[in-house]
């Protein structure tokens, strides 16, 4: 049985379930920075699983897919941010109408681009791998370092933090804090859009319907146990990956599946807890003085 | 102003959401006059998804086609695309209802696990209504025993118990896999019968079983495929709806063979052909043709069940120049002999309906690969 899990090809497993909770768990860092719960993340995932197929049909070249769909996820992330900021939809509904529209959206663009009802049938070209690890999982792990420095060592960042803190009092030094919650929701949208992207072109090689199947919900939960922070964020989904692979290998084994199927979300359940606990400890410090 | 513009897009794009869907509630194929006092013998076929989707419903509207064919003028029917998604499912009822209503249909033919619930009480509310429900074991007992739905379902161990034998027989490891959607009763029938035909093509054969856990999942498929195809199994099954398609990847990546379902997934998949050596088949057409049949000639069994496998035609592997080219003439010799035997009732074949969980447990511990 151990050798089930001392293999090559179980790290690479962990890698690849990893890489696209970890671009949306860093898309939801970057909104909830800017005091913005992101939930439409399952949305962007989706039509960006799309959208990189077509394009990558279209082109023949991942590269320019990809670039093409990062440009999507921005502008479902523009379009969410004018929702929610220039006309005051409540930002959870805003979401749920994009997801919905992911849902039925992906379907019908794909019946209307190449007839396929649900699958993608077409020929596609995915993000090369070397040596089993995907181009993409290193682009995810070189975000996860992007984004911190981005966050914590740049002005623009420093701004989305504050006016995720305080709206008003950035404001009262001068930061225009709905420009800067475009800037959030946008990359928001583009690193959402690269996880989608990995789904359709590296982890599968065609698109199917719903394939995200609750990554964009579980990168949400996964974000914020992470305190919202890239390199919090990156444990949690590495945890989230690790989780997901061992119940897989482990359906090789005679346990019984309902039991393996409830390791990723005990794991969450577990992960929580501890979460909320280490919270309310360090509120208490606080309290205390 | 500008805000009342906006609102009224954003109602507007909502709405069209909500339809994207469904396909157009309103688009019959087909809607000819007259009653069913007019002599014509009129069908309803209400279909809980789309046509197009190279398989199962297109199946059943094949099979009325073929009918309207050989019956002309005598018979007709009307096709209803009730879309497939989980905000299209609070329109079957009322759908199922209207139709009921009208009166103008001799017989309404829905079908699948989703339409249950609203047959159930169309089936209550019009007792002189005839129905038929495929796919689905329809509760007799439970529902007061009704003399106006017919059943009718399909032997998918049967066929199972084929592409089983076969992927046994294709096997150069003794090790082959399954990957299925959820434990359900259909799944299970689908994996009894592949466990039973391998082991009887080969007593020593393992079998790797996984479960998605939801029939969307395609990247979790391929994980647990590549999984299954690592440790050892080189030919696989899948029945997982499109999570299926991530067995298929995980074959043309390890360069293994995988089975597939429901529809002709070689013709339909060009690029993953030539690891796709035949895939199982459900008949729904050729069921409701022999059971429409029976009907128009007054003889058709309503208030029970009846099952279509190999000797109904209700179920059949694809065998065409692909499958040949790609099995060798024995092993489509031997799959064939057991064909026979099945139809002949020489072999009968596990079904989850009468095994219970301890069973299927035991059956598949008796093959597992650990």
């Amino acid at each position: 049985m151990l050798r089930l899990f001392f293999s090559p090809d179980f790290v690479i497993a962990i890698l690849r379930a990893t890489t696209p909770i970890l671009f949306a768990t860093l898309a939801a860092g970057v909104a909830a920075k800017a005091g913005i719960c992101n939930m439409a993340l399952e949305g962007i995932m989706l039509f960006s699983a799309l959208f990189g197929v077509m394009f990558s049909h279209m082109t023949g070249s991942w590269l320019i897919a990809l670039l093409l769909t990062c440009v999507c996820g921005g502008v479902i992330g523009l379009i969410l941010a004018f929702f929610i900021l220039n006309l005051k939809t409540d930002e959870i509904l805003a979401a749920i109408a994009i997801n919905l529209t992911a849902t039925g959206g992906t379907v019908l663009l794909l019946l209307a681009f190449s007839g396929d009802r649900g699958s993608s049938t077409f020929s596609t070209v995915s993000a090369p791998a070397v040596g089993g690890v995907n181009v993409m999982t290193a682009l995810a792990l070189l975000m996860v370092a992007v984004m911190h420095l981005f966050l914590y060592k740049t002005p623009l960042g420093l701004q989305i933090r504050s006016v995720g803190e305080n709206k008003n009092s950035a404001e009262s030094v001068g930061i225009k804090s709905i420009r800067i919650q475009y800037i959030a929701l946008i990359l928001s949208g583009i690193l959402c859009a690269c996880g989608g992207y990995f789904l359709s072109g590296g982890y599968m090689n065609s698109f199917t319907k719903n394939m995200q199947s609750g990554r964009g919900f579980i990168a949400l939960a996964a974000s914020e146990m992470g305190a919202n922070t890239p390199i919090g964020g990156f444990a949690v989904a590495m945890l989230f990956g690790i989780a997901q692979a061992v119940g897989n290998q482990l359906q090789l084994t005679s346990i019984p599946v309902e039991l393996i199927q409830m390791i990723p979300y005990a794991t969450t359940l577990i992960g929580l807890a501890v979460f909320s606990y280490i919270v309310r400890k360090r509120k208490e410090k606080l309290a205390k003085g | 102003m500008k805000k009342k513009v906006w609102a009224l897009l954003l109602t507007a794009a909502l709405t069209l959401a909500a339809l994207t869907g469904c396909g157009g509630t309103s688009a019959p194929s087909d809607s000819g006059g007259g009653t069913s006092s007019d002599g014509t013998y009129k069908a309803a076929l209400l279909i809980a998804g789309t046509l197009g989707d190279k398989s199962f419903w297109d199946s059943a509207n094949e099979g009325l086609a073929a009918l309207k064919a050989e019956l002309g003028d005598a018979f007709d029917y009307k096709v209803e695309q009730m879309g497939g998604g989980a905000a299209d499912q609070a329109n079957y009822e009322p759908t199922i209802l209207d139709y009921c209503d009208s009166g103008e249909y001799d017989l309404i033919i829905t079908g699948s696990f989703t339409m249950v619930d609203a047959l159930t009480s169309a089936v209550e509310q019009f007792p002189d209504q005839k129905f038929i429900l495929f796919d689905e074991a329809y509760d007799f007992e439970a529902n007061g025993n009704p003399d106006n739905l017919y059943n009718i379902l399909f032997k998918q161990n049967e066929v199972s118990y084929l592409v089983g034998a076969e992927a046994a027989l294709m096997s150069q490891t003794g090790a082959i896999c399954f990957l299925g959607g959820m434990a359900g009763k259909v799944i299970n029938d689908f994996l009894v019968g592949y466990i039973q035909g391998a082991k009887d093509a080969n007593p020593d054969i393992k079998v790797a079983v996984s479960m998605v856990g939801n029939y969307e999942d395609s990247a979790k498929g391929k994980d647990l495929s590549l999984a299954m195809y690592n440790a050892g199994a080189d030919c696989g099954f899948n029945v997982a709806g499109s999570a299926g398609m991530g067995l298929l990847e995980a074959a043309k990546e390890t360069g293994k063979l995988a089975f597939g379902v429901d529809s002709d997934q070689a013709s339909l998949l060009p690029d993953y052909a030539p690891y796709i050596p035949t895939s199982a088949l459900k008949n729904v057409g050729n069921a409701l043709y022999i059971a429409l049949k029976q009907d128009i000639a007054g003889e058709l069994a309503y208030g029970t069940q009846a099952y279509f496998g190999f000797s109904e035609g209700g179920v059949n592997l694809v065998k065409d120049a692909h499958y040949e080219e790609m099995v060798p003439e024995e092993i489509r010799t031997a799959v064939d002999d057991l064909e026979a035997k099945i139809s002949a009732g020489e072999i009968e074949v596990y079904s989850s309906s009468t095994m219970s969980t301890e069973e299927i447990e035991t059956l598949k511990a008796s093959v597992a690969l650990q």
